[in-house]
């Protein structure tokens, strides 16, 4: 079968469309798969499960050393208690960045990520670039997000290998001391969470 | 597949980082349906997550690399397809030339809000275990230079090299087994730490570590 080379999303060529509506032409008229259950597991990570998840918990954390002391020891049921859970979330870990340590994630072999709390993983995370240089040179990888670890602080990788899955808990910004956690949970991006950012100070 | 090309860990010549602001979830409606074929489809189609990795793994390598991340899921989702007995080769080439074939109902697909349940409820990898841990936090130790010619996760990068148990994550179910068989195991998991300068020489950050999560058979005791 004819595979399309175009690294470029927006544009699929029709026979890669083709091939799709193919299989799923097959597998539903076979009775493999619903058409609607395609849509609803669309519409959960669309609508539904994204990074603001994730964002809520470090803001609660920021906020409420009870949590975070939960959240450290368990994160699975930490974010359970704020209603994240699910597939590729079931054992989740919280690693904390400290003025001593920064952290970051990759899934060198595959494209692992903590779907219940960052929902589907953005394209470089994907990337042969993220996933070969992130062990070998993160601090490269890090100045191209903009991010310049001082020397003497640690860069700690987790590869994802396993069925473990890593969320950054990103330094609080400075500065922040009367916000609330809905204001909080706004400076939080993505990238923080990851690793490859930090909490924005405004 | 062990020794194959998506074990990128340490590779050089892949480019700078692709990024891309205020990037939608799917980039294209053909990327939304082999997400969610893949989904709603595991289950009838009887494959687990590791065998499907394993497929993925089996790619020729330099086919691998001018795949996108959802072009190597379809890829794999029709190779599946078709292994499993689902579709043929050929109705599936006929249909993507637009040609209509027979094709009778042979299975009951999973219903919506049954689908949704599922990615709500997960699906815990632990498992409990009998055997004792032959290692404890605190421990070094070497992954062993093993080149199974079958599915594993212990990357090349780290093969050979010793560090440090930093956790023990208890019973999970073995890939390397369950992706060939669907033997879950299952073997303990630790969460192994390796200095940068062990894994990359002496020119690597002198703080810098990487964490790798391996299974108790990919490990030997250190000196």
């Amino acid at each position: 079968m004819p595979h399309d080379h175009d690294h470029d999303h927006t544009e699929p060529p029709s026979d890669l469309t083709l091939r799709v509506k193919a299989l799923e032409t097959a597998l539903t008229r076979k009775g493999y798969v619903d058409p609607e259950a395609i849509d609803a597991v669309v519409d959960i990570f669309e609508n539904q499960v994204g990074p603001r998840n994730g964002a809520k918990v470090v803001a609660k954390a920021w906020s409420d050393p009870a949590f975070k002391e939960r959240l450290l020891e368990d994160a699975s049921a930490a974010c359970a208690e704020l209603g994240f859970a699910g597939l590729q979330g079931e054992q989740l870990k919280a690693v904390e960045n400290t003025k001593d340590v920064h952290n970051m994630v990759v899934c060198t072999l595959c494209s692992c990520y903590p779907w219940p709390v960052l929902g589907l993983p953005p394209s470089w995370y994907k990337s042969h670039a993220y996933r070969s240089r992130s062990v070998i040179e993160p601090r490269a990888v890090l100045q191209e997000f903009g991010i310049e670890v001082p020397d003497g602080k640690e860069v700690r990788v987790w590869d994802s290998t396993a069925e473990l899955r890593y969320l950054v808990l990103p330094e609080r910004p400075e500065g922040t001391e009367g916000l609330s956690e809905d204001e909080l949970a706004d400076l939080v991006t993505r990238d923080s969470m990851i690793g490859t950012g930090v909490a924005q100070a405004s | 597949m062990t020794n194959a090309i998506h074990d990128m860990g340490g590779m050089h010549g892949f480019g700078a980082m692709p990024r891309q602001d205020n990037e939608p979830v799917f980039n294209a409606d053909w990327e939304r349906t082999v997400f969610g074929l893949m989904m709603a489809g595991m289950g009838t189609l009887q494959v687990n997550l590791d065998f499907v990795r394993s497929q993925m793994e089996a790619t020729p390598p330099a086919e691998y690399v001018k795949l996108s991340y959802y072009q190597l899921w379809l890829h794999t989702l029709e190779k599946m397809a078709v292994d499993k007995g689902a579709v043929s080769a050929e109705d599936l080439a006929a249909l993507a030339q637009g040609r209509d074939v027979a094709l009778d109902k042979t299975a009951d697909p999973i219903p919506p809000d049954a689908l949704a349940g599922v990615m709500a409820a997960g699906a815990d990898a632990a498992r409990p275990l009998e055997a004792p841990a032959r290692f404890k936090v605190g421990d070094r130790v070497r992954a062993k230079t093993d080149s199974p010619a079958t599915h594993t996760r212990l990357p090349r990068y780290v093969r050979g090299h010793a560090g440090e148990i930093i956790r023990d994550a208890g019973g999970q179910i073995y890939p390397d087994t369950n992706a060939v068989t669907g033997d879950e195991g299952p073997e303990r998991l630790y969460s192994v730490r390796f200095t940068a300068r062990e894994l990359w020489g002496d020119e690597a950050n002198a703080k810098d570590t990487v964490i790798v999560d391996l299974w108790e058979p990919y490990l030997e005791a250190a000196e």
